[in-house]
C-alpha cells in the first residue's frame, strides 16, 4: 500500500497548492469582478524571482522566500492594480480578457528574456527535500510546509472576510464601490489590498509548486491553470468548495498517473484531468438566462462594401506579386506565414468580432487542418486535403460548440481554453508528434505554380484575400445581420423567432472551418508541423494579435498578422537576451492598443471615413415612402420645432 | 384553459395565461394570474411599478420560467416551448428595458426582423418590402440610416415596435412603448395601435399613460403586487374601488 499512500500524499500536497492558486483568483474576482488570467504567470514569475534571490544571488532561503512573498509580490499587485486593473472596473469581459491575457503573455516573454529557457535551473525543495517518516511513507518538510501554508491562509482569509472591517469592506466593494465610497469607505484602497493579497497567494503557490514539479516557464504558467478548475468549481465565490475541488482534482491526477497503463494515449490523461474537470464543470454550471443587450466599448467601423473589398483585395494581391520578386527565401516564408495567420485572424473576426464569442482555441482547429492536409492531401498536396482540413476542423468545431453554446463571456473563454489545452497536451502530441515532424505538402492546384517559396507566398496572399472578401460578404448579408443581432441582444432575437444557439453553432462551425483552411496552408510553409506549433499559448497570441489589429475588420486581421510578421523578421537581428520578443511585445501591445476592439484597423477606418465620408443615401426601397402623421414623423416634426424655438 | 364555448370563432382568445405564479427567492412577483387576449382588440395590462407586468410578459414569451401556470396560443399549450418557437406561432414583443440591435441601423434592425420572419414563415413577401412598409407605418424614415445605439430612448422604443411588426405578429406585446413620448406622439401611437387591431392583430399593452390605455383598450387587467385585482372594460376599471385603492395617492385612474 506504500505506493497508494505516496500517490495520496503527493496528490494532497499538489491539491493544497492548487487551492492556494484558486484562493488568489477568488479573492480578486470577488472584490474586483476581474478574472485574472495572468494569475498563473504571476506564480511562475514569483518562482523564478525566488530562484534568482536564493540560488542565483545566494541569499538566505527564508529571507528570499519572505522577500518574494511579502514585498515583491504585493508591490507587483499594487503596480498592476494602478496601471491595468483599476480602469477595468465595469469593463466588458472581453476587455478584461485582453488585458489579463496580455499581461500573461508579457510576463512569459519577459521571463524568457531574463531566464533563458535553454539553461536548466533547479529550485530545490525547502530543507533540501528532507523530511520524516509516517509509517513507510516519507513526508518532506516542504510538503508539510505546503499543507501548513494552506491551513494558515485559509484561517487568515476566513478571519479577514468575516471579522475584520477591511474584509467586510472588500466584500461590499464588489457589489457597489460607489456606495462604499459614499459610506466613507475607500474602495480603491480595498482593491489595492486585494490585488496585493492575490499576488502574494500566487507567489506562495508558485514557490511551493516549482520544486515539486520543475522550474519551467511554460509548464508553470499552464500548470497553475489547473488551479482555475478548482476556482470554477467554487463558482469563483466559494472558498471552501474551491479548496475541496482542488484537492479532489490533484488526488485524482496522482491516482491516474499511478494506476493507468503506462503507454499510449492514457499516459497523457493525468495531464489533462484538471482541464477535463474544468470543461465539465463549466458546461454543467447553471447559466444566466438570456442576457440583455450590452453595448460594445466602441462603435465598430462600417463594413466595407463589395466593391471596396474586391478592389482593396486586388491591390493587395498585386502588391504581393511585386514584393515576392524582392524577398529572400526565409522572408517569403515569414510572409506566407503572415497571410496564413491573417486567415486565422479572419476566423476570429467572424466569431468574436461579429458574433461576440470569445475563442481561446483557434490553433486547435489550425492543427487539425494541418493534420488532415498531411494525411488526406498526401505528398502531392491534393486539393482534397484542403477540403478534408476544412471538414475536420469544422466538424470538431461543431462538436465543441454544441455543449458550450450556452456559455458566454468568461465561461466560454475558459471552456475553449480548456479544450485547447487538452488538444495541446493529449491529442497533438499523439497525432503530430513533438520532436518528430509531420510532413505537410504545399497544396497542388492544377495549372498554377504553387510549389516554390515565391509562388506559395502568392498563393497564401490570394487565399487571405478570398477569405477576407468572403467574410465581409457574409457580414453584409442576411446571415451577418442575424449574427450581429444575436450578439447585440440574444433575448430580442429569440422573441423574433431566431434560434440563437443554432446561429451560434453555424458561426462556430464556419470559423473553425476557416481556421482548418489556414491549417492546410500553414503546414506547407515550412513543409512540416509538430505539436509545438499549436500549443494552447499560441491561441492566446492569435487572439491578442486580432485585438491589436482590430477584431471587427478585415483590415484589422491584415494589420494583426503584419504585426507578427514584423516581429518575426526582426527576431534574428536582435541580441539573444531580448528572447521571445513576440510574446513580450504582443502582450504589451494588446494591453495598450488592444483596449479598443477596433484596434489599429478601426483607427485607419475612421481616418478614411473622415477623408471620404460615406453617402448617407437611404436604401432604394425607402425613397418613395411617405410617413406623414405616423408616430415617428410626429416625433421628428416636434424635434424640429424645438430646434427652431431654440434659435 | 379551454376557449370560450358557444361563441363564434372571432371571440376565441388568441392568447391565454392560466394560474400563473412566479417566485423570485421569497418574493411572489406574480401570483395566480389568469388573463386572455382577444384578436382584433387592444387588451390592457396595468398596475403600479413592480406589479408583475414585465414578468408576465417574460413568462408569455418564454424568457422566464414560471413557478406555476401555463400559457396557451389558440388554445394550444406553449409553456414548454423555447422563446423562438413561441415567436414562430405569431408572438412578438417590445422590451421595457431596451433590447435593440445597437450596432445596426434602424433600417437594418427592421430588415433583420423581416428576414428572420421570412426564414421561418411561408410568407413570400421579400424582407426589404416588409421593412419599407414597417418603416413607413411607424414613421422611422428620417432615422433609417442611423445606428440605433446613437438614438434617444423614445425613438429606440419605436424601433423595437417596428422590429416586432416586421415579423407580422398575430399577438403583439407592447411593454411601455409609449413612455418618453409627448401627448401628440402618444396620440399618433394610439392611432397606430387601433389601425393594427382593425387588421385583426391582438395587442397586449403595458402602459402607464392612463389616457392612452382608456382610449385604445377594449379590455383591461389590473395587477397589484403580483395579483390580479380587477378586470373589465375601461369604464368598469375606472369605477372599481379596489383599483382606486391601489392607485390611491396618485388618483390618476379616476381623473
Amino acid at each position: 500500500m506504500t505506493a497508494f499512500e505516496g500517490f495520496l500524499i503527493t496528490g494532497l500536497v499538489t491539491g493544497c497548492i492548487y487551492a492556494l492558486i484558486a484562493m488568489g483568483l477568488v479573492v480578486t474576482y470577488t472584490t474586483t469582478g476581474i478574472f485574472n488570467f495572468s494569475h498563473g504567470a504571476i506564480a511562475m514569475f514569483a518562482a523564478y524571482m525566488f530562484w534568482q534571490l536564493w540560488q542565483g544571488w545566494d541569499l538566505n532561503v527564508i529571507l528570499s522566500f519572505l522577500l518574494v512573498l511579502l514585498v515583491i509580490a504585493p508591490l507587483f499587485g499594487l503596480l498592476i492594480e494602478v496601471l491595468l486593473m483599476r480602469p477595468l472596473r465595469g469593463a466588458s469581459v472581453d476587455l478584461m480578457l485582453v488585458i489579463t491575457l496580455g499581461l500573461l503573455l508579457a510576463l512569459v516573454g519577459i521571463a524568457n528574456s531574463a531566464w533563458s529557457p535553454t539553461v536548466t535551473r533547479v529550485l530545490p525543495q525547502l530543507y533540501n527535500g528532507d523530511g520524516f517518516r509516517v509509517g513507510k511513507v516519507l513526508v518532506s518538510w516542504h510538503e508539510l510546509i505546503t499543507v501548513g501554508a494552506l491551513v494558515a491562509v485559509a484561517i487568515v482569509l476566513r478571519m479577514l472576510f468575516t471579522r475584520a472591517r477591511v474584509g467586510v469592506a472588500m466584500r461590499a466593494v464588489v457589489d457597489n464601490p460607489d456606495l462604499v465610497a459614499m459610506a466613507g469607505g475607500r474602495p480603491i484602497r480595498v482593491q489595492q489590498l486585494s490585488w496585493a493579497l492575490s499576488c502574494s497567494l500566487a507567489a506562495l503557490g508558485g514557490m511551493l509548486l516549482a520544486p515539486i514539479q520543475q522550474l519551467n516557464i511554460l509548464n508553470l504558467t499552464l500548470l497553475v491553470v489547473d488551479g482555475y478548475a478548482a476556482a470554477i468549481i467554487g463558482r469563483l465565490r466559494n472558498l471552501p468548495v474551491s479548496v475541496a475541488g482542488a484537492i479532489v482534482i490533484a488526488v485524482g491526477q496522482q491516482m491516474a498517473q499511478g494506476y493507468l497503463p503506462n503507454s499510449g494515449f492514457l499516459t497523457r490523461v493525468q495531464n489533462i484531468i484538471p482541464m477535463i474537470v474544468l470543461f465539465i464543470v463549466l458546461i454543467a454550471l447553471p447559466q444566466d438566462r438570456l442576457k440583455s443587450a450590452t453595448f460594445a466599448d466602441a462603435v465598430a467601423p462600417r463594413v466595407a462594401s463589395l466593391r471596396a473589398s474586391v478592389s482593396t483585395g486586388t491591390v493587395l494581391v498585386v502588391a504581393a506579386l511585386i514584393t515576392a520578386g524582392f524577398l529572400s527565401g526565409p522572408n517569403l516564408k515569414i510572409g506566407a506565414n503572415g497571410f496564413v495567420t491573417g486567415i486565422e485572424l479572419l476566423s476570429l473576426v467572424l466569431l468574436t468580432g461579429y458574433g461576440g464569442m470569445t475563442s481561446l482555441c483557434v490553433l486547435s482547429f489550425v492543427g487539425l487542418g494541418a493534420f488532415a492536409m498531411s494525411h488526406v492531401g498526401g505528398s502531392g498536396g491534393s486539393l482534397l486535403g484542403v477540403l478534408a482540413a476544412i471538414g475536420l476542423a469544422g466538424g470538431v468545431g461543431a462538436l465543441v460548440a454544441l455543449p458550450t453554446l450556452r456559455l458566454r463571456g468568461l465561461y466560454l473563454a475558459l471552456a475553449t481554453f480548456s479544450f485547447a489545452t487538452v488538444m495541446d497536451l493529449a491529442v497533438f502530441t499523439q497525432i503530430l508528434g513533438t520532436g518528430g515532424n509531420l510532413a505537410v505538402a504545399r497544396v497542388h492546384i492544377p495549372g498554377i505554380p504553387t510549389q516554390s517559396d515565391r509562388a506559395y507566398f502568392t498563393v497564401c496572399a490570394v487565399a487571405f484575400v478570398l477569405v477576407a472578401i468572403g467574410v465581409l460578404a457574409l457580414r453584409r448579408g442576411s446571415f451577418g445581420r442575424r449574427l450581429v443581432a444575436t450578439n447585440d441582444s440574444p433575448a430580442a432575437c429569440a422573441t423574433l423567432g431566431v434560434n440563437v444557439n443554432g446561429t451560434k453553432l453555424i458561426t462556430f462551425t464556419i470559423a473553425a472551418g476557416l481556421a482548418g483552411f489556414a491549417g492546410a496552408l500553414a503546414g506547407g510553409v515550412p513543409g512540416s508541423v509538430s505539436a509545438n506549433d499549436f500549443a494552447a499559448l499560441g491561441s492566446l497570441v492569435v487572439l491578442l494579435l486580432a485585438r491589436i489589429g482590430g477584431i471587427n475588420t478585415a483590415t484589422g486581421a491584415l494589420l494583426g498578422a503584419s504585426t507578427l510578421t514584423v516581429f518575426s523578421v526582426a527576431q534574428p537581428h536582435l541580441p539573444g537576451w531580448v528572447g521571445q520578443l513576440q510574446y513580450t511585445l504582443t502582450g504589451l501591445a494588446a494591453i495598450s492598443v488592444g483596449r479598443s476592439p477596433n484596434g489599429f484597423g478601426g483607427r485607419i477606418a475612421s481616418l478614411i471615413e473622415r477623408v471620404r465620408p460615406r453617402s448617407d443615401e437611404l436604401p432604394e426601397e425607402l425613397t418613395s415612402v411617405n410617413d406623414d402623421g405616423t408616430v415617428g414623423s410626429v416625433f421628428f416634426a416636434e424635434e424640429k420645432e424645438l430646434a427652431h424655438a431654440g434659435h | 384553459m379551454p376557449a370560450t364555448r358557444g361563441a363564434g370563432p372571432a371571440l376565441d382568445p388568441v392568447l391565454e395565461v392560466a394560474d400563473l405564479s412566479v417566485r423570485f427567492g421569497g418574493i411572489n412577483a406574480v401570483s395566480d394570474v389568469s388573463l386572455s387576449v382577444m384578436p382584433g382588440r387592444v387588451t390592457g395590462l396595468i398596475g403600479p411599478n413592480g406589479a408583475g407586468k414585465t414578468t408576465t410578459f417574460n413568462v408569455i414569451t418564454g424568457l422566464q420560467e414560471p413557478t406555476h401556470g401555463s400559457v396557451f396560443i389558440d388554445g394550444k399549450e406553449i409553456s414548454t416551448l423555447p422563446p423562438y418557437k413561441r415567436a414562430r406561432l405569431g408572438l412578438a414583443r417590445t422590451f421595457q428595458r431596451l433590447e435593440v440591435f445597437g450596432s445596426l441601423t434602424v433600417y437594418e434592425n427592421v430588415l433583420a426582423a423581416a428576414e428572420f420572419h421570412k426564414s421561418w414563415s411561408s410568407d413570400p413577401t421579400p424582407p426589404v418590402k416588409v421593412a419599407a412598409e414597417v418603416i413607413d407605418r411607424v414613421g422611422l424614415r428620417r432615422v433609417a440610416n442611423a445606428r440605433v445605439d446613437a438614438l434617444p430612448t423614445g425613438i429606440s422604443r419605436l424601433v423595437e415596435l417596428g422590429r416586432a411588426l416586421a415579423t407580422r405578429p398575430r399577438v403583439l406585446l407592447l411593454d411601455e412603448v409609449g413612455s418618453g413620448l409627448n401627448p401628440d406622439e402618444t396620440a399618433a401611437l394610439g392611432d397606430l395601435m387601433l389601425a393594427l387591431v382593425s387588421d385583426g392583430t391582438a395587442i397586449l399593452l403595458v402602459e402607464h399613460d392612463v389616457e392612452l390605455v382608456m382610449r385604445v383598450c377594449a379590455q383591461i387587467f389590473v395587477l397589484d403586487f403580483g395579483r390580479l385585482i380587477a378586470s373589465g372594460t375601461p369604464a368598469e376599471i375606472q369605477n372599481d374601488p379596489g383599483v382606486q385603492a391601489a392607485y390611491l395617492g396618485s388618483d390618476e385612474i379616476a381623473s
